[in-house]
């Protein structure tokens, strides 16, 4: 859940996702929902000249499932925040 | 799985976990305002209506394989995009040569 | 229109159905339930390379295993002018006759399919034909 709140803090920044087929794909990111589907707006196709398959594709929704990585935009990523949720996360589950 | 609802209706492009390509025909003139998908369930499974597969080859330009109606399980989707018809009409597909999208490998 | 109404409307409708693995059935829906589970009969099945055939009487398949399936495309209207007449008659018969539960206008038939019969063919993956 933690992972999906940081996804919906980044609405509106450019990333780049790394897909289980290879296909590297950046675009912003619109939406993100509890399984990591991601909707991305105004998509590019990493080496396009290789994967013309997606030339016409304006925006698009990736299952959550398919995704290898997504690269965020560093400076809008608060590490130490997150460090610290984590922690805090992993703590209430050891309680629980 | 929310974000599907902007799709309904549109003219799509799906990639499928076997690395096959699903599309609606570019409009032709009276295009049957079918020819987008059609419905979509919770689990991402989806309805798509006079779609086409691409078939692309390096060897060959690409080829399109009318399927008709299509009921495609939501474990199967890799990406499903939405696309500018302008640009889409704009390429000759025949002239395209590119490998096929590999299959999804976990 | 969800895709199980159309599942639903596609009984007794011939149906080509593709597992992950690759294999291909033909054949007349029977019965399907929520899962996608679906019985066939007059089957024609053919394995992942496409060289070899059989013909089945009548098969069950497990939801999970498809990949997808191709059904008439005369569905669609149908199911479309279904879902229609069902809205209207919800509108003009509000509480007059509750029809079972018609909840969106698709025909509720469809019951629990087989009880996890025989599954064919495996989880490989493959192109099919």
């Amino acid at each position: 859940m933690l992972i999906f709140s940081v996804f919906k803090t980044l609405t509106d920044q450019q990333v780049t996702v790394e897909l289980k087929n290879d296909l590297s794909i950046t675009g912003v990111l619109k939406s993100v929902d509890q399984f990591l589907n991601i909707r991305l707006d105004n998509i590019k196709v990493l080496d396009e000249a290789r994967h013309p398959h997606m030339m016409a594709v304006k925006n698009c929704f990736i299952r959550g499932s398919v995704v290898r990585y997504v690269q965020l935009p560093s400076e809008h990523v608060d590490t130490q925040l997150l460090e610290d949720a984590t922690r805090r996360e992993s703590l209430a589950a050891v309680k629980r | 799985m929310s974000s599907l609802q902007g799709y309904v209706d549109r003219r799509v492009l799906l990639i499928l976990q076997d690395g096959r390509v699903i599309v609606f025909p570019a409009s032709k003139p009276n295009a049957n305002p079918q020819g987008v998908m059609v419905g979509f369930d919770q689990k991402s499974n989806v309805v798509l209506s006079d779609s086409k597969e691409r078939i692309y080859s390096i060897d060959a330009g690409v080829e399109e394989a009318p399927l008709g109606l299509y009921l495609v399980k939501g474990d199967m989707i890799v990406l499903i995009g939405e696309l500018d018809d302008a640009v889409d009409q704009a390429v000759d597909l025949g002239t395209i040569h590119a490998e096929p999208i590999p299959p999804i490998r976990y | 229109m969800l895709p199980l109404s159309l599942l639903n409307a596609a009984q007794n409708k011939p149906m080509l159905v593709e597992l992950k693995n690759g294999e291909t059935f033909n054949g007349h829906l029977v019965n399907c339930d929520n899962f996608m589970n679906i019985t066939l009969r007059e089957v024609y099945q053919t394995n992942t390379e496409g060289d070899r055939f059989w013909k089945l009487k009548e098969c069950y398949i497990r939801g999970s295993t498809i990949k997808y399936l191709r059904v008439p495309d005369t569905l669609l209207d149908a199911v479309k002018e279904e879902q229609n007449r069902a809205r209207d008659a919800g509108r003009g018969a509000r509480g007059a006759f509750v029809s079972g539960n018609r909840g969106r206008g698709a025909p509720s038939r469809g019951g629990r399919g087989g009880r996890g019969g025989p599954m064919r063919g495996g989880r490989g993956r493959g192109r099919g034909v």
